[in-house]
């Protein structure tokens, strides 16, 4: 197995990258190919001593795109950068899966250009995982497409069955739309027309629809894959993130306000450090690129080498879970034409 | 031939009708393209017609099916 690292992208590259990337070659028994400036990867390498150095390879490449390029045609103008470099050898077959903590904008544009989409997948779509009273959701799209039509609405729902069902080990995970109400009358016409398609489907036994999932019910864990447009995504996820946040702010000043409170803080405080690792994205690794050809993790922007290390493992599972060729078929079956 | 060649390549990436495809058919209005479906097919082109890379400013142009087949017609004359 042996995973691309985009190993200029994100606020800590690439120095947090390099680091992330020996503790996945040691601890994950992988092989790494890191990509980016030989002058400044090198160094760190050596510093980092792998116990395994054979098992790490180093890819040149002189350019890096910054997160204030334009995403759409910077891919195209720095050839030569590590993200776009690093994608084409995913495209070409030099590596079973990619890392990048970079540009999430340049990424998808990428990806979609050099690796390219699973045939019939009409928008590749982030998903990462929401934490839940039940474990955790995924929440497909979370900000790649911004307005979405019925169409890739039921994509993202198909891709995240079958990415859950690989990825997180569940039997038959359960799909809701994010919707402004629990009736199937409610929401725009998309979601509408998606929630049609998916109420057949699951009738049929192709899915597991459970109907419109409202937002106060999603930290319940009402849904193990939680569908809905990129720009409702993205608030969701922001949202949870900062109540979460603000709980723990909160919680913690409670306890800090006298001796006694003090005293009760210290006996639940492994409780509230289980909580906030919950919502700590070093743990969770990274968000899939669903609807690519192969298997993509952007990690988080702000990625330490532990968070690295978990987005390598998520890639790992992914490659070998055979999820893309799941995604593959159903899509095909979605197609217009098709007996499925 | 142009226009032929072009068909088959939309209907590709689109997963439409080449039958259907005319100089009039817009793609965002007829089948909700974003900026990045106009860089594939784009690459899709001057992968086809062995044309140079296509111009950023060039690209925000392009609206429609004619406006690609005016294009490439501009290219090819130019060589």
């Amino acid at each position: 197995m042996k995973i691309i690292i985009d190993a200029m992208g994100g606020d800590n590259a690439p120095d947090a990258i390099v680091r992330g990337a020996v503790q996945a070659a040691d601890q994950l028994g992988v092989d790494i190919v890191l990509v980016g400036d030989e002058a400044r990867v090198r160094p760190l390498l050596g510093q980092c001593a792998p116990q395994n150095p054979d098992r790490i390879t180093v890819h040149h490449a002189s350019e890096i795109i910054t997160m204030e390029d334009n995403p759409i045609s910077v891919v195209r103008q720095k050839k030569d950068s590590s993200l776009v470099v690093a994608l084409r050898l995913l495209g070409e077959g030099a590596g079973d899966a990619m890392v990048s903590a970079g540009s999430t904008g340049a990424l998808l544009t990428g990806a979609t250009l050099f690796v390219k989409r699973i045939k019939g997948v009409r928008r590749a779509a982030l998903a990462p995982v929401l934490p839940t009273a039940k474990g955790g959701s995924l929440l497909v799209d979370c900000g790649a497409n911004v307005e979405c039509s019925a169409e890739s609405l039921v994509q993202f729902a198909f891709m995240g069955y079958y990415y859950t069902q690989k990825q997180m080990g569940m039997k038959n995970p359960r799909v809701g739309l994010i919707n402004n109400g629990a009736e199937e009358t409610k929401g725009t016409d998309a979601l509408r027309e998606a929630y049609q398609i998916l109420k057949k489907a699951s009738a049929e036994g192709k899915i597991n629809f459970v109907g419109n999932i409202e937002g106060r019910d999603i930290p319940e864990g009402a849904a193990d894959v939680l569908v809905c447009d990129g720009f409702t995504g993205n608030v969701v996820l922001k949202t949870i993130e900062g109540v979460g946040l603000f709980f723990v702010g909160k919680v913690k000043e409670i306890f800090m306000k006298n001796a006694a409170t003090k005293l009760a803080g210290a006996i639940v405080k492994p409780g509230l450090r289980e909580f906030k690792k919950m919502l700590d994205y070093n743990e969770v690794g990274g968000a899939p690129l669903l609807g690519i050809s192969k298997p993509i993790v952007k990690a988080h922007g702000s990625s330490g080498a532990e968070a690295l290390k978990n987005a390598v493992r998520q890639a790992v599972v992914y490659a070998k879970g055979g999820a893309v060729a799941d995604i593959e078929r159903s899509i095909a079956q979605l197609s217009p034409g098709s007996d499925g | 031939m142009i226009f032929d060649k072009l068909c088959e390549l939309v209907a590709d990436q689109f997963g439409v009708d080449p039958e259907e495809v005319t100089m009039e058919t817009s793609f965002v209005d007829d089948y909700n393209a974003d900026s990045i479906d106009i860089v594939e097919l784009m690459m899709a082109v001057e992968e086809e017609f062995h044309l140079g890379e296509v111009e950023e400013n060039a690209l925000e142009n392009i609206k429609t099916i004619g406006d690609v087949v005016e294009y490439i017609q501009a290219r090819v004359d130019e060589d």
